[in-house]
């Protein structure tokens, strides 16, 4: 016994002693946080591989201030109390800066902690408003907001789609349930909301949700939350007799909504960037995620930029203190995959233009 | 409008029910409440994912007939997980016979993990979608909207129920299951082999688990590896509802659950939905501590 005592000491003062922070090892360590596990998994796995493609092609040309680059991935599970353990882990571990997290339910408790360390926080596709409105200098994101989205949602369902009534489903989660309530105050005094439903998120069975819309008798259903229940909710609706379309935002824009709702997600919306598989300036990038990973997923270029944004800032403050390196985001002029960004003083990107975009034939294109 | 929260109750509760009941079987014989039913649950799905995956692969005569083929998914779906359920109770609980009461829940919490982690590596992490099934075809009478799948699954989760039903009350095995719950030192001395009968009670909880798995992943058509979490935590609650280690109840309290879920979330908030059902469960608890159908407790020194 005492023998095994003494070997579980040595283990651990062993790996106590090799654990060193990234200045001291002669590598540069940046975090990447995301739901890597769990249903959401898709868009943990599309997020790290773009931060791979750009950690890469840095390496590629020697890294950054002559070191490699170390990328640390992080797995909050799409989880609120896991996101706050994965960043401690980060600090504890020497990152210089953070891309992520996806969900605002995360990014929002793990930007405390990042802030406390002084340390940046990038995020490819949190949008919901509090994140920045929080004033944290050390905070930036490179997608939009929620007021935004929820505005061009809104929008588009009184202007184009001229909706008489609309029922409003949400995940009870911090995006879900905020991008639902920007969506409500843009719909103007012409339309009425029929109803206001919370999901319970993981869940399977979306019937009496989705009966009580039903016989609200909706022309349009919104829906603030992720593909996975998305999909479900509307298979449910349409095999239930429904026919109003859905409505939803940057959480249901993935191949995987299609797959779980099938045939039933055809002329679903959802507002989104524009395209980049098109652009030039995302040439580079889609060729060589594509020859890589196979297709990018819609946030891929996100996550992409953002840690170009991160790299590029601790070339241009040629040292990794947060103190200069946040000063140097803020000052950043990127021209990257998604075209010019440049951040504001909350650390939102000040050029950020929704669009929308429609299933058809099994697959989202933009609505022209 | 009520006839369709109704019926949207009572698809979702038999499912609760099937899972209850293995719940509350175990508890009848071992006073033990298995936490890792929920995830042999969760691989009932997944068996019935793979094997629906590979229909393509069947004889051709199994092809042809829809009912035959999915009886033959559901029924290897259920028998692989009984192996598990026999197997979980030989690995996980058997070495712990006569341990402190924590030592077998701790035990279930690791197996419930380990299943759950299992799944996760050899499947992978994100959602697993079935193919588009049969039966998917919207049917409206009077006003109440259903699948044929709908029906199918309402019959079998009542004729599997009713199997079980006869199986504890009319066959020399079912007995033996039900004189160990009431003393399972008594029932040894009479020459019943309590290791036969508890490995039984495994198996036979972990088949109706695995129907219930099958089923709601034909119907939902995506499952994930944290299905059986939720799926466990409701069937419990549901067992615990009809009065647990009673087999009736256990029946009782999965509808109840699913009918009561669907009318609060139908006629009030489905913000609430969960509420609604965990506070019926704290009345019931309040006013009749042994659940719906379930006797005074008499426990053992």
């Amino acid at each position: 016994m005492k023998k095994l005592i003494l070997l579980a000491v040595m283990c651990l003062a062993t790996v106590a002693c090799s654990k060193k922070t990234g200045q001291e090892t002669g590598v540069i360590k940046i975090g990447a946080a995301g739901q890597l596990t769990g249903p959401e998994a898709v868009f943990g796995a599309d997020m790290l591989n773009g931060v791979k493609l750009a950690v890469e092609e840095w390496n590629a040309k020697g890294g950054v201030l002559g070191k490699k680059i170390e990328l640390v991935p992080g797995d909050d599970q799409a989880e609120p109390r896991q996101a706050v353990a994965v960043a401690n882990k980060f600090t504890a571990e020497g990152v210089v800066g953070v891309v992520g997290h996806f969900n605002s339910s995360c990014s929002i408790p793990a930007s405390e902690v990042y802030h406390k360390a002084g340390i940046p926080q990038i995020s490819h596709a949190s949008t919901n408003p509090k994140l920045t409105d929080q004033n944290f200098d050390n905070v930036f994101r490179v997608c939009g907001r929620d007021d935004q989205q929820g505005k061009a949602a809104g929008n588009f369902a009184v202007q184009k789609l001229k909706v008489k009534r609309v029922a409003v489903i949400h995940d009870k989660t911090t995006y879900g349930q905020g991008f639902a309530e920007e969506f409500k105050k843009n719909l103007g005094a012409g339309v009425e909301v029929v109803a206001f439903e919370g999901i319970t998120k993981g869940e399977k069975d979306y019937s009496p949700v989705v009966t009580k819309v039903k016989s609200a008798n909706p022309d349009l259903i919104f829906f603030g939350g992720i593909f996975t229940e998305g999909g479900l909710l509307i298979k449910q609706y349409k095999a239930m007799g429904g026919t109003a379309p859905f409505i939803g935002g940057d959480g249901i824009m993935s191949e995987e909504l299609l797959k779980i709702g099938g045939p039933a997600t055809e002329g679903t919306y959802a507002t989104f960037g524009p395209d980049t598989k098109e652009v030039p300036s995302a040439k580079g990038f889609n060729e060589n995620y594509r020859k890589k990973y196979g297709e990018p997923g819609v946030y891929s270029v996100y996550a992409y930029d953002a840690t170009n944004i991160l790299l590029q800032s601790i070339k241009n403050a040629g040292a990794t203190d947060g103190k200069k390196l946040i000063a140097a985001i803020r000052a950043i002029d990127y021209s990257g995959a998604l075209g010019h960004i440049q951040f504001d003083a909350k650390g939102d990107v000040k050029e950020s233009p929704y669009v929308v975009w429609k299933v058809e034939s099994n697959k989202f294109k933009q609505v022209k | 409008m009520f006839l369709q929260h109704l019926l949207n109750g009572i698809t979702i509760g038999g499912s609760y029910a099937l899972i209850a009941l293995g719940y509350t079987l175990v508890y009848g014989v071992l006073k033990l409440i298995n936490f890792a039913h929920g995830e042999i649950y969760m691989i009932g799905a997944y068996l019935g994912f793979i094997l629906i995956s590979l229909i393509p692969a069947m004889p051709p005569f199994l092809q042809g007939n829809v009912i035959l083929m999915m009886m033959v998914v559901l029924i290897v779906a259920a028998a692989i997980c009984a192996l598990y359920g026999f197997y979980l109770e030989k690995i996980c609980y058997r070495p712990l016979r006569g341990a402190p009461k924590l030592t077998p829940l701790i035990s279930a919490l690791g197996a419930s993990i380990f299943l759950q982690n299992f799944v996760m590596i050899s499947m992978g992490a994100k959602d697993q979608i079935f193919p588009q099934t049969i039966g998917m075809k919207t049917i409206t009478l009077g006003g109440v909207s259903f699948t044929l799948l709908q029906l199918v699954i309402i019959f079998s989760s009542i004729a599997l129920m009713a199997l079980i039903y006869w199986f504890i009350n009319r066959t020399r095995l079912g007995v033996a299951i039900k004189a160990t719950s009431t003393d399972p030192y008594m029932a040894s001395l009479v020459g019943i082999n309590v290791d036969t009968v508890i490995s039984v009670t495994f198996m036979a909880g972990s088949f109706l688990a695995a129907c219930a798995g099958v089923m709601i992943g034909l119907y939902y058509g995506s499952i994930n590896f944290t299905l059986g979490y939720l799926g466990g935590i409701k069937a419990f609650t549901a067992a615990v509802l009809g009065g647990i280690g009673n087999v009736p109840g256990a029946m009782v309290g999965g509808f109840l659950l699913g009918i009561i879920e669907a009318l609060g979330a139908g006629y009030f908030s489905s913000e609430y939905k969960d509420v609604y059902a965990f506070f019926i469960l704290i009345a019931v608890l309040v006013f009749r501590p042994a659940g719906l159908l379930g006797k005074g407790v008499n426990e053992r020194a």
